[in-house]
């Protein structure tokens, strides 16, 4: 009796991507081979123009490569429609953006609601329960009233992390999550991924600084398109707030 | 994404621009605001004028000579005996004929110059004309040449002032005659003239102005079939006054016979025409309100590139981001529509009741259609208008709106 196959949550093969003007063809990712397995912290670390966020917006569905293989849970990215990616990113991955990406003018509990607006199984009914939820897990429940321009740099990325854990996504991409933050907010963030990690969740963390990526368990460096290493995260680093995530 | 949902992020997204969205709708207010008040406005007059019209009866005839109008001119197409053969017709009743008598009405020192009819009481009955004191004129007025007027309420006024005309000797040329009755008034600023005019029998007339032959015009009623009738009379003076018209060109007649029914459709056409025209000439302001939205919306999808990128990062479809920027567009000129329409029907009912003023009984017409229309129109111009903008949001992917390189 053969057991069954195993099948990685992500999977790269010979991945790359150009950008076109016009004729030209701009290579920004050359032949990435890569598995990512379900429930790891990945770090993508590399300099500014090095491809890493491309590579993670390949990954989230943001964006198509151009060559070589992307497979989500087996399933090719090239085969899916417009409406399947979008169904993915709506229940399956989720996003924190460097510029926090926070819809102005609007309170904490909506933009944390957002997401769920365009989730296609969670009932309306449940929405409310989950948005607090997710934001009592960042420790925001005092401000859900606020509205997003009231808040401090480190609040808005608590707010985007609530945001993405709102609907229970297996993957969480986190791309220069700290970048606009002083350190004792960039803390806060690491410590609320590293709570992610632990409740279940995979975190793939775009970074160009060794410290923030010390924060992984895994490190993937890439310099011009390509993934020079692979490693471990030898000494990892735990940020510590308090917050705990239960998944 | 559910209906709602769309729907609520809509109106969510406008009430975080309030005041860029009341100045957006401005031109739908201004556009639906004008249709509703120029076609209210008309609608309310083509009632007015109708309502006065109406006043005579649909089935009333009425005969003419060609050039009646030129009063004082001898106009002999019309003679005793096509009268006596249109009464003979089956499809006619009430005939009154009236002969016109150009002179002078005095009272004492008061002199005026009213129309002066010379007819039958059956005229009364066709114009729906009522006796308000005395009596109208009668058959017997009539066959004894009975030197009696009845006078209308303004030529009573002009004539008599505070007194009573009654049993009042007037002198009409060089004749006089005795007021036995005056009318009703009717309290129509269109039936001013008719109320000037004063009766006479209709043979006095006759030999005031020395007519063997010829009367100036016939009033009569349909029995029925208003078209059954004008064909009558019409084949029947074209054949006495042997008229070759197989073309049926209104032209080739020395008669004019029509109905007040006709006479009321063409205005009602005319009204209808011009108030069409008014509305049109104010929709071009619509269409404006509706090029300033489609230019707001294409602001708006710019410069919220990056809430598009974030919808569509967090799940989004196409159809969802094009749904929710044409709902706000829908949304923009629905309201623009409601405050326009308001605001059209306070504005055309503040000129009514001014305009009742003046003219008296008037009131505020505004169809169902045309406040269907309007708010109609504006949804379309949502549609019409947002749909582009709409569709430059949708098509971005959510990288290019995420504004990464």
């Amino acid at each position: 009796m053969s057991t069954p196959k195993h099948i990685p949550l992500i999977e790269t093969k010979k991945l790359c991507k150009s950008y076109f003007n016009d004729d030209l063809e701009t290579p920004v990712l050359f032949d990435i081979d890569l598995v990512i397995e379900r429930g790891e912290f990945v770090a993508i670390m590399g300099p500014s123009g090095s491809g890493k966020s491309t590579l993670m917006h390949i990954l989230g569905f943001l964006d198509h490569h151009t060559k070589g293989q992307f497979l989500f849970q087996g399933e090719p990215a090239t085969k899916m429609d417009e409406d399947t990616l979008a169904k993915i990113r709506a229940t399956r991955v989720s996003f924190v953006f460097q510029a926090f990406n926070l819809l102005p003018r609007t309170t904490v509990f909506q933009n944390v609601l957002l997401p769920l607006l365009y989730h296609p199984t969670i009932p309306a009914a449940e929405r409310e329960g989950r948005v607090q939820r997710a934001i009592e897990a960042v420790g925001l429940s005092e401000r859900s009233t606020y509205l997003s321009n009231q808040l401090s740099g480190g609040q808005k990325q608590r707010v985007a992390i609530a945001r993405a854990l709102v609907t229970q996504p297996e993957v969480i991409f986190a791309d220069e999550p700290t970048g606009n933050l002083d350190s004792a907010s960039g803390t806060h963030v690491m410590a609320a991924l590293q709570a992610l990690h632990r409740a279940g969740h995979t975190i793939i963390l775009v970074t160009h600084e060794q410290s923030t990526a010390e924060h992984a368990e895994r490190i993937l460096k890439i310099y011009d398109g390509k993934i020079t290493d692979d490693l471990r995260s030898f000494k990892r680093r735990h940020a510590k707030d308090g917050i705990t995530i239960e998944k | 994404m559910l209906f709602s949902d769309t729907l609520h992020t809509a109106l969510e997204g406008l009430k975080r621009n309030r005041m860029r969205s009341l100045l957006t709708t401005l031109g739908i207010i201004i556009g639906v605001g004008s249709v509703v008040l120029m076609v209210s406005i008309g609608t309310s007059f083509q009632r007015y004028i109708l309502d006065q019209v109406e006043t005579f009866s649909g089935d009333t005839f009425e005969v003419n000579a060609k050039g009646m109008e030129q009063v004082g001119k001898d106009i002999n197409t019309i003679t005793f005996g096509d009268v006596e053969a249109i009464r003979n017709l089956s499809t006619v009743k009430n005939i009154a004929p009236a002969i016109f008598v150009t002179e002078r009405v005095q009272y004492g020192t008061k002199q005026i110059a009213p129309y002066i009819f010379g007819t039958t009481k059956e005229l009364f009955a066709n114009w729906s004309m009522k006796i308000g004191e005395g009596r109208l004129l009668t058959d017997a007025d009539v066959k004894g040449a009975a030197s009696v007027a009845v006078l209308g309420p303004q030529a009573a006024e002009d004539l008599f002032e505070n007194q009573n005309p009654l049993g009042k000797r007037i002198t009409i040329g060089s004749r006089k005659f005795t007021v036995v009755g005056i009318l009703e008034e009717i309290g129509s600023p269109l039936a001013s003239q008719l109320e000037s005019i004063v009766y006479v029998p209709f043979t006095v007339a006759k030999a005031m102005m020395g007519r063997t032959a010829y009367v100036d015009y016939i009033s009569l009623q349909s029995t029925g079939d208003n078209e059954m009738t004008e064909l009558d009379i019409t084949t029947l003076l074209r054949q006495r006054h042997n008229i070759e018209n197989p073309d049926n060109d209104p032209d080739k007649d020395d008669f004019i016979a029509r109905s007040f029914a006709q006479a009321t459709e063409i205005i009602g056409t005319v009204t209808m025409s011009i108030t069409l025209f008014l509305g049109l000439i104010a929709s071009i302001s619509l269409l404006v309100g509706g090029v300033g939205i489609m230019n707001i919306m294409l602001v708006s999808v710019t410069e919220r590139t990056r809430e598009i990128g974030l919808r569509k990062a967090v799940g989004a479809r196409g159809r969802d981001i094009l749904l929710q920027f044409l709902f706000e567009a829908v949304c923009l000129t629905l309201l623009g529509g409601i405050i326009g329409l308001m605001g059209g029907v306070v504005l055309g009912f503040v000129l009514v009741l001014v305009a009742a003023k003046f003219l008296g009984t008037i009131h505020y017409t505004l169809s169902l259609w045309a406040v269907v229309a309007s708010l109609a129109t504006s949804i379309g111009i949502g549609l019409a208008f947002g749909i582009f903008p709409a569709r430059k949001a949708a098509q971005l992917t959510p990288i290019q709106a995420l504004g990464y390189e």
